[in-house]
C-alpha cells in the first residue's frame, strides 16, 4: 500500500479543520512529506529558506493619524486653516482619486474633510537614519534605526471594516476571509508543541472575525488574557474538583482511549483526539508560567513601564508577547483600544486622545524593540506596528479627524527587515500614497516572504484567492 | 521508484494537483524535463501542461468559449489553430503562437489578458516552452472537452437500473449500487455494527439525542424488527424536526439579528419563527419542494396565511441595513448554492470560468430579487414590532430595475439595459414570469386582519386602565395633604395622562372603524359612501384630540418641572410657555374644519424593515405596502422544484447523504459545476434524486431508505478489512462507515440530556447569550448570530452564519479544555453519577462493575472490554478509599468517560 493513499484518506474524511491540523503537525511529523520530495509543496514547511520565524503583530484599533505619528506634515500647519481647493492641493480631492473607496457602513464619519488642520504635536529627526517621528513616539523614535517605515498604505474601506480589511485583505462587502495570522498557521508548522502557535491578545469587539473562515476553525487565534488565573477559556476548572485525582483522570481516558485502537485499527482522528489531550494538558500547565511575570527583573518590568499605570496594560501584553515568542509562538496579534469603533477613533479631541493612547503604547513598544535585539530575537521576529487607517489632513468638528484610507503609515521591524529606512511617500498634506503604493496585503506578502512562505501556494480548492489577496512583498525594505 | 506523478495527481484534491505541477515547475527549473518525469514529453503533456491549460485557458478557449475561434483543449485542436493560425510550430517555441502570447510583455497581447486572469509565471512559461519544443507530443485519441451543457449534473436526472447481483441478493437499493463496485473490486464489505453503536448512531442521527436506557436494552436483546421499528419511533419523534431543522438552518443560514449596539443591521427580529416553521414542516414531513417554494415565494403563494409567510425568513434573513447591492449579491450566491448547486458568485464580475453562466445570467437571476424587501407583520396578542412579529419579505419596489455592473463594480452599472429576471436558459425548464400577483386586501393592508384592530384596543384599553389608576392614586395623595405643590402636580400630571390614555383608547377604536370602512370602499369599489366619510371626519378628530391631550401632558409636566427649578433659571419658564402655545395651537387645530385631502393614520399590522441605502443617516422613504407582487419569485420557486429541474433534487440528496453518511456523493454541497468534479456514484445519486422526486419529496422516506441501507448499518472500523484499504482507502464505496465527530449541538444536548436536565420544550424565542449557561433547552434554542456566539458550542465548530454547507469537524486542543474544565461538563458528571447510582441500587446492587458496565453502555454506545473494565475499576477504587466518596469517585470516571473519543464520535 502506498503510504500517500491511505493519507490522502486521512484528509478527506475529516473536513477542513480537521484536514488543517493533520497538514501543519501529523504530516510532517511522521515525515510523509518528506519521503515524497513534497516538502515545498505541501503546508506545514516553509516554502524556501524563513528569515524569521515569528511575528508580534501590533494592531491600534480605530485609526492612528499618520501625519501624527510616522508621516509629519509640516504643509498642515502653513496652511492650516484653509479649505483644500484654496491650497496647491486642491487636486487631491479629484473624484478618480477618490474611487478606491468602497464604504461599508456608511455613518456621519468616514467623510472627506477640507479644512487643513495643522498637526497637534511637534516632530524631529532621530538616529542615524534621521527619520522623522512626531513627539508622541519619543521610545519608539529612539528605536527608530530599527524600523522599517512605510508611508505609502491605502486600503477601500473607510469606515472600521478597514480593520478587518487589513487583516483579511478583503473588503468586508466580499465575505469573510481568513487573516495573515490564520495563514501564517495553516502553512507553518509548529514550534513548541506545549503552546497554541497563533495567539491573540486584547479586545477585537469590532473586529469580530474568525481568523480562520475558510481554513477552518483550527486556525482561529487563540485569545489569551494576562491573568494568570484565568488565562485561557475553560483554562482552568469552573466548578471545583478533587486536585489530586485529575493526573489519575487523564491516565485513565488515556488508556481507555488506547484500548479504543484495537477495534477501530488505524484511525486518525482517535489519535489526533489523543494527541489533542496532550497538548490540552501541557497548554493548561505551561501557559500560566508564561504569564507571571515575576521571574522578570525589575529593571526589564520597569523598562516596559509595568511600574506606570499609564502603560501598565500594554507593557504586560507585550512582554508577555516577548516571552511567548521566546518560547516558540509563531503569530501573537495584539489589539490595542479595541472595543467599539476602537479607542484611536479620534473624530473629536484628536490631541488629547493620540497624546493619551501614545504614551499608554510608545514606551512598551520602545521595550520590547530593545528588549527582543538585545536577546538576540529580533532577527527572527518580525514586529508590525499599524492602523485600519490614517486620519484626514482635514479637521472634521474644531478638533479632530476623520477616518482616512488614501495614504496612510505603519512600520515593520526585524526578521532580516532593513533596519531605518522610509519606504514610500504621501503627497505634501498626506492625503494620497503617492510614491511605491501599498495595498494591506504588501505588508501581509512581506511578512510571509520573512517567514518562507508563499501565499501563491496557500490555496483551497474552490477558494479562488486573487492578485490583490496575495499583495507583493515590499522588497526595498528587505535584507538583501 | 519513479515519481509517478499522474498517479498521484489523479488521487489528489485540485489544489494539491496544483501544488504539484508547481512541485514539478520546480523541478523543470532545475533539471532537464525528461529525466525528472523518467520518460517523455509527452508524460510532461499529461501531467503538466495539459493541467496548466485547463486551469488557465481553457475557459475561453475550449468547450465553454472558443475566442478567436481556438481550441486548446487538444494538440490537434491547438494545432489546428484559430483566427490567427496555428497555436504552435512543434519544437519551435520561440516561433509558436501559445508561447509567444503567454510570453508577451505587451499587455495588449498577452494572454490571458488582462483582468481575465493572472499573467503565467516565469516556470509555467517554461514548462509550455520545453513541451512544445520537445515536438509538443501527446498521447494519441486525445478527447476534446464535452460540450458544457451536457455536464451530467445539467441534464434532468433519469432513473438508472439499479444493478443486478448474480448469486447476491440485495433487498436495497443503495446496497446494490455499492455491491456492483464491491464485486467488480473485490471488495469486502464490513458486518453490521454492534447493536449499542448502531442505535446510538441511529438515534443521534435522527434525533440528536443520545438513545434512551429502554431502546439500548432492546437493542441488546435483538427483538426481530427492532431496528426498522425504532427507525420509524424516531422519524415520528417530533425532535426529529429539531435535529434535521438544525441542519437546514447550517445549509440556509439561519442567524439571529445582529448589528451594533441596539441598531439593526443585519438578519431581522424574531427570525425564530422561520426556525419554528422549519422544525414543524419538517415533522410535518411536508413535502420539500413545497418548502422549498414557501421559503422563495409565500408572499405570493400563500400571502393571507401567516404561518406559512414565516418560511420566507430566509430571504429576509439577508437583509443588511446599509447596502442593497451586498444584500443582493449573498442572496444569489446562497440561493444557487443551496438550492441549486450552482456558484453564481463566479458569474458577477466576468463570465463563469468553468460553467455556462453568462455574467448577464448573475444579474438575470439577481433580477428576481431586486424587488423584495423585508417587513415585520403582528402576530395576534402582541403589538409591540420589538416584543414580537413575524418576519417576511414582500415586493416593495415593483419597477426596482437590475443593471449589470461593469466587471462587478457597482459604481459602473451598465444602464444601457434593464437586466430582465431569467435563469441560465441551458437548464430545462423554461423560466416564466406571468406577471404581476395581485394580493389579498389583508397582505398589504395588514391593519384590516381581524386581530390587529383588537389587539391594539386593548394594549390601548391596558394603557387606558393603568394611567386611571395612576390618576385615583395621586388624586388621593394630593386629597391628604391639600396645601402639597408637589403632589398637586403629581395629580395634574396623572390626570393628563389619563385623559391622553383615554383620547387613544378612542383613536384606536375610531380609526380602526373607519380604516374598516376605507376597506370596504375599495373592496366593492363603489364610490366614497356617507358613512365611510363621516367615520374619516370622527378618526381625524380623533387624532386631533390626541394630540391636543398629548400637549396638555407636556404641559403639565413642564409645569411640575418648574416646581423644582433653581431659583433663577429660566429654561423651565421657557419650557412651559413653550408647552402653553403647542397647546392652544392643538386646541386650535382641534376644533378647524377638515380639509377634503386630510387622512388619518392607519393602525399599524405591519412594519417595513427601513433600510440606510441613500446613505443620508436616517432611514430611506417609507413606502406603502404595493398591492402587487411581480410574481418574480414564485416563478424562479416553480422552476427550482420542477422535476424537470436537473439540480435540486441532486443538491437535497446529496445534503441528506452528507449529514447520514459523513461525505457527500458529489464532492462539493454548493457545487454540481464542472469545477467540482464528478461523483464517484453519480448512478446512486440519480437514482435516489429521481426517487425524491417521485416519491413526492418525501424527505422523510428518504431518510427511513438511506438509515435502512446496510451501507448505513455497517461497523466504521477497518478491523478485518484490511484488504480492502489497498483497493478503497478512502472508502468512496461504502464498504464500511465513516466514523463522525458530532456537531456541536449534539456534545452539549448530550451532556444535558444524560444529565436529566434537557428541556424538551419546543419553539419560541431564542435563548439570550447571558441565560445560556444555566438554560436547559435544547441548543438549537440559543441565540446565534456573527456576533454572538456560545463559546462552547463554537469549539466544536458550531455552524458559521455566513456560509456552512459542512460542519467543521476539527479536533483541537480546546474542545479538550472544554470538556475538562467546563461546569457543564463537570456538573453533568456529578448528575449522570448521582442518577445512575440511584437506579442501580434499586435493580442492581453489584456496585462498582455494573455501574462502568452502564455508564460505557449509556454514554458511549458499548460494552467495556475487560481490560477497559479493569482499568475502570482499578481506577475507583483508587479514589474511592471510603465509602462516603463512592459518588464522587463514580462522578470521576464519568467524567473520564465524557472526556472519550467515543463520546463525541459516531462510531
Amino acid at each position: 500500500m502506498r503510504p500517500m493513499f491511505h493519507r490522502r484518506d486521512f484528509l478527506s474524511g475529516f473536513g477542513r479543520g480537521f484536514a488543517g491540523l493533520a497538514l501543519g503537525a501529523v504530516l510532517h511529523r511522521d515525515g510523509w512529506a518528506a519521503g515524497h520530495g513534497l516538502e515545498s509543496a505541501m503546508p506545514g514547511a516553509p516554502h524556501f529558506a524563513p528569515k524569521a520565524k515569528s511575528v508580534i503583530w501590533l494592531f491600534m484599533n480605530g485609526g492612528v493619524s499618520h501625519m501624527e505619528s510616522f508621516d509629519p506634515k509640516p504643509m498642515l500647519n502653513r496652511y492650516a486653516g484653509k479649505t483644500i481647493a484654496e491650497t496647491p492641493f486642491a487636486d487631491t480631492q479629484q473624484a478618480k482619486k477618490l474611487a478606491i473607496e468602497r464604504l461599508v457602513v456608511p455613518d456621519a464619519n468616514g467623510n472627506q474633510r477640507n479644512t487643513l488642520y495643522p498637526l497637534q504635536t511637534g516632530f524631529r529627526r532621530h538616529g542615524q537614519s534621521g527619520i522623522e517621528v512626531s513627539d508622541w513616539f519619543p521610545h519608539i523614535a529612539r528605536n527608530v534605526d530599527r524600523l522599517a517605515v512605510v508611508r505609502s498604505l491605502w486600503t477601500t474601506d473607510s469606515n472600521h471594516g478597514a480593520q478587518t480589511e487589513f487583516h483579511t485583505g478583503r473588503n468586508m462587502l466580499d465575505g469573510d476571509f481568513p487573516t495573515l495570522g490564520g495563514w501564517v498557521h495553516y502553512g507553518l508548522g509548529t514550534l513548541n508543541e506545549n503552546l497554541p502557535q497563533f495567539i491573540s491578545i486584547g479586545t477585537r469587539e469590532y473586529w469580530n472575525q474568525r481568523d480562520g473562515a475558510y481554513l477552518g476553525p483550527a486556525h482561529d487565534a487563540v485569545p489569551l488574557r494576562i491573568d494568570p488565573s484565568h488565562p485561557l477559556d475553560f483554562g482552568k476548572p469552573e466548578k471545583p474538583e478533587r486536585a489530586d485525582w485529575r493526573a489519575g483522570g487523564f491516565d485513565l481516558l488515556r488508556k481507555l482511549n488506547r484500548e479504543r485502537e484495537s477495534a477501530f485499527p488505524s484511525d486518525p482522528a482517535l489519535a489526533a483526539r489523543i494527541a489533542s489531550y496532550e497538548m490540552a494538558y501541557r497548554m493548561q500547565t505551561s501557559i500560566p508560567g508564561l504569564l507571571d511575570l515575576a521571574r522578570e527583573t525589575d529593571r526589564t518590568k520597569a523598562a516596559y513601564g509595568l511600574d506606570q499605570p499609564h502603560c501598565r496594560e500594554f507593557g504586560m501584553q507585550l512582554l508577555v508577547a516577548r516571552r511567548l515568542v521566546e518560547q516558540g509562538v509563531r503569530f501573537v496579534q495584539i489589539q490595542h483600544g479595541g472595543g467599539g469603533a476602537g479607542a484611536w477613533d479620534a473624530h473629536g479631541g484628536l490631541k488629547a486622545n493620540h497624546s493619551k493612547l501614545a504614551a499608554a503604547v510608545d514606551q512598551p513598544v520602545g521595550a520590547l524593540l530593545n528588549d527582543l535585539d538585545q536577546r538576540g530575537l529580533l532577527d527572527q521576529t518580525l514586529v508590525v506596528f499599524a492602523s485600519e487607517f490614517g486620519r484626514t489632513p482635514g479637521s472634521q468638528g474644531s478638533d479632530g479627524r476623520d477616518h482616512h484610507i488614501y495614504g496612510f503609515s505603519c512600520w515593520m521591524a526585524g526578521g532580516g527587515l532593513r533596519r531605518g529606512v522610509v519606504h514610500g511617500a504621501t503627497d505634501e498634506i498626506g492625503f494620497h500614497a503617492v510614491e511605491h503604493r501599498h495595498y494591506v496585503t504588501d505588508v501581509h506578502a512581506t511578512l510571509l516572504r520573512q517567514l518562507g512562505l508563499d501565499s501563491r501556494r496557500l490555496e483551497l480548492p474552490g477558494r479562488k484567492r486573487l492578485e490583490q489577496d496575495h499583495g507583493r512583498p515590499i522588497e526595498e525594505i528587505m535584507d538583501s | 521508484m519513479p515519481f509517478d506523478l499522474k498517479r498521484v495527481s489523479a488521487g489528489l484534491g485540485v489544489t494539491l494537483r496544483r501544488r504539484l505541477v508547481e512541485c514539478a515547475l520546480a523541478f523543470a527549473f532545475c533539471a532537464d524535463v525528461a529525466e525528472v518525469f523518467g520518460a517523455s514529453g509527452e508524460e510532461l503533456y499529461t501531467s503538466a501542461v495539459k493541467p496548466l491549460l485547463q486551469e488557465r485557458c481553457y475557459a475561453c478557449h475550449g468547450a465553454l468559449k472558443q475566442k478567436a475561434q481556438l481550441r486548446l483543449d487538444t494538440r490537434a485542436a491547438a494545432m489546428k489553430g484559430g483566427k490567427s493560425g496555428p497555436a504552435m510550430t512543434p519544437g519551435q517555441p520561440v516561433e509558436s503562437l501559445l508561447w509567444r502570447r503567454i510570453s508577451a510583455s505587451d499587455v495588449q497581447e498577452r494572454m490571458p489578458p488582462e483582468h481575465e486572469g493572472e499573467p503565467l509565471s516565469e516556470a509555467e512559461r517554461k514548462i509550455v516552452f520545453d513541451w512544445i519544443q520537445s515536438g509538443a507530443p501527446a498521447p494519441s485519441g486525445e478527447e476534446a472537452e464535452k460540450d458544457p451543457r451536457e455536464h451530467w449534473a445539467f441534464r434532468t436526472p433519469r432513473r438508472p437500473p439499479v444493478p443486478r447481483l448474480e448469486g447476491v441478493h440485495s433487498r436495497h437499493a443503495v446496497d446494490a449500487f455499492f455491491g456492483a463496485v464491491h464485486a467488480r473490486l473485490g471488495l469486502v464489505a464490513q458486518a453490521e455494527a454492534e447493536p449499542g453503536l448502531l442505535l446510538r448512531r441511529l438515534s443521534v442521527d435522527l434525533i440528536g439525542l443520545p438513545p434512551e436506557p429502554a431502546w439500548i436494552e432492546e437493542a441488546w436483546d435483538q427483538p426481530g424488527g427492532w431496528y426498522e421499528r425504532r427507525v420509524e419511533q424516531l422519524l415520528a419523534d417530533p425532535r426529529h424536526g429539531e435535529r434535521w431543522a438544525r441542519h437546514w438552518m447550517d445549509v440556509w443560514r439561519y442567524s439571529d439579528w445582529w448589528g451594533l449596539g441596539e441598531q439593526l443591521r443585519n438578519s431581522q427580529k424574531h427570525l425564530w419563527h422561520w426556525r419554528d416553521w422549519i422544525v414543524e414542516s419538517l415533522n410535518a414531513n411536508l413535502p420539500f419542494d413545497e418548502m422549498a417554494r414557501l421559503m422563495l415565494a409565500a408572499d405570493e403563494l400563500a400571502p393571507g396565511d401567516l404561518s406559512r409567510l414565516r418560511a420566507t425568513g430566509f430571504l429576509a434573513r439577508n437583509y443588511f441595513l446599509f447596502n442593497r447591492h451586498q444584500w443582493m449579491d449573498e442572496t444569489v450566491e446562497h440561493v444557487g448554492k443551496s438550492m441549486l448547486g450552482l456558484t453564481f458568485n463566479c458569474a458577477k464580475c466576468h463570465d463563469h470560468k468553468y460553467d455556462p453562466v453568462n455574467q448577464t445570467d448573475y444579474y438575470r437571476f439577481r433580477a428576481i430579487f431586486e424587488p423584495y424587501h423585508a417587513r415585520l407583520d403582528l402576530v395576534p396578542g402582541e403589538t409591540d414590532f420589538e416584543k414580537d412579529a413575524i418576519p417576511r419579505v414582500f415586493d416593495r419596489d415593483l419597477k426596482s430595475p437590475t443593471y449589470r455592473f461593469i466587471r462587478g463594480n457597482e459604481a459602473q452599472p451598465d444602464k444601457t439595459q434593464v437586466m430582465q429576471p431569467g435563469v441560465p436558459d441551458f437548464l430545462s425548464p423554461p423560466f416564466t414570469v406571468h406577471g404581476p400577483i395581485r394580493l389579498p386586501l389583508h397582505s398589504w393592508r395588514p391593519e384590516l386582519r381581524e386581530w390587529v384592530g383588537r389587539d391594539h384596543f386593548s394594549a390601548a384599553l391596558n394603557r387606558s386602565n393603568a394611567t386611571e389608576s395612576e390618576r385615583m392614586r395621586a388624586l388621593a395623595a394630593h386629597s391628604q395633604a391639600p396645601d402639597n405643590a408637589e403632589l398637586l402636580h403629581r395629580w395634574m400630571v396623572a390626570e393628563a395622562s389619563a385623559a391622553l390614555a383615554k383620547a387613544e383608547l378612542h383613536s384606536v377604536s375610531v380609526r380602526s372603524k373607519a380604516g374598516a370602512s376605507e376597506a370596504a370602499e375599495w373592496v366593492s369599489a363603489s364610490p366614497a359612501l356617507a358613512r365611510g366619510d363621516r367615520l374619516r371626519g370622527e378618526a381625524i378628530r380623533a387624532e386631533r384630540r390626541v394630540a391636543a391631550a398629548r400637549a396638555a401632558l407636556v404641559l403639565a409636566q413642564a409645569r411640575m418641572k418648574r416646581l423644582t427649578a433653581k431659583p433663577g433659571s429660566v429654561a423651565e419658564d421657557q419650557a412651559v410657555g413653550a408647552a402653553e402655545k403647542q397647546l392652544s395651537e392643538a386646541l386650535a387645530r382641534e376644533s378647524s374644519p377638515i380639509r377634503p385631502d386630510e387622512t388619518f393614520a392607519r393602525l399599524e399590522g405591519a412594519r417595513w424593515t427601513p433600510t440606510r441605502f441613500l446613505s443620508s443617516g436616517s432611514d430611506d422613504p417609507q413606502v406603502r405596502f404595493p398591492s402587487e407582487s411581480t410574481g418574480r419569485r414564485s416563478a424562479l420557486a416553480a422552476w427550482i422544484t420542477s422535476p424537470q429541474n436537473p439540480l435540486f433534487a441532486r443538491v437535497v440528496v446529496n445534503h441528506v447523504w452528507n449529514r447520514h453518511f459523513g461525505s457527500p456523493l458529489a464532492p462539493s454541497l454548493f457545487d454540481l459545476g464542472r469545477k467540482a468534479g464528478e461523483p464517484v456514484h453519480r448512478d446512486l445519486l440519480d437514482w435516489l434524486a429521481v426517487e425524491l422526486i417521485e416519491s413526492g419529496w418525501d424527505l422523510k422516506r428518504l431518510h427511513r431508505l438511506l438509515v435502512t441501507s446496510d451501507a448505513y448499518r455497517r461497523s466504521s472500523s477497518n478491523h478485518g478489512r484490511e484488504g480492502n484499504l489497498a483497493l478503497d482507502p478512502g472508502n468512496q464505496h461504502g464498504w464500511r462507515r465513516n466514523p463522525l465527530r458530532v456537531e456541536a449541538q449534539v456534545v452539549r444536548d448530550s451532556l444535558r440530556a444524560h444529565s436529566g436536565l434537557l428541556d424538551f420544550k419546543m419553539g419560541g424565542p431564542p435563548v439570550p447569550s447571558a441565560q445560556q449557561a444555566v438554560s436547559s433547552r435544547r441548543s438549537l434554542y440559543f441565540f446565534h448570530s456573527y456576533n454572538e456566539r456560545n463559546l462552547f458550542l463554537s469549539v466544536f465548530d458550531d455552524a458559521k452564519v455566513k456560509e456552512c454547507y459542512r460542519r467543521d469537524e476539527s479536533i483541537v486542543p480546546q474542545q479538550a479544555l472544554a470538556m475538562v474544565n467546563s461546569a457543564l461538563a463537570r456538573e453533568a458528571s456529578e448528575s449522570i453519577a448521582r442518577r445512575w447510582s440511584q437506579e442501580l441500587r434499586s435493580s442492581d446492587p453489584s456496585g462498582d462493575r455494573a455501574f462502568v458496565e452502564m455508564a460505557f453502555r449509556r454514554l458511549l454506545g458499548f460494552a467495556p472490554g475487560p481490560r477497559e473494565l479493569s482499568a475502570c475499576l482499578e481506577s475507583l477504587q483508587g479514589w474511592e478509599g471510603s465509602k462516603q466518596r463512592g459518588e464522587s469517585a463514580r462522578a470521576q470516571l464519568i467524567w473520564v468517560l465524557l472526556n472519550h473519543n467515543d463520546f463525541v464520535t459516531l462510531r
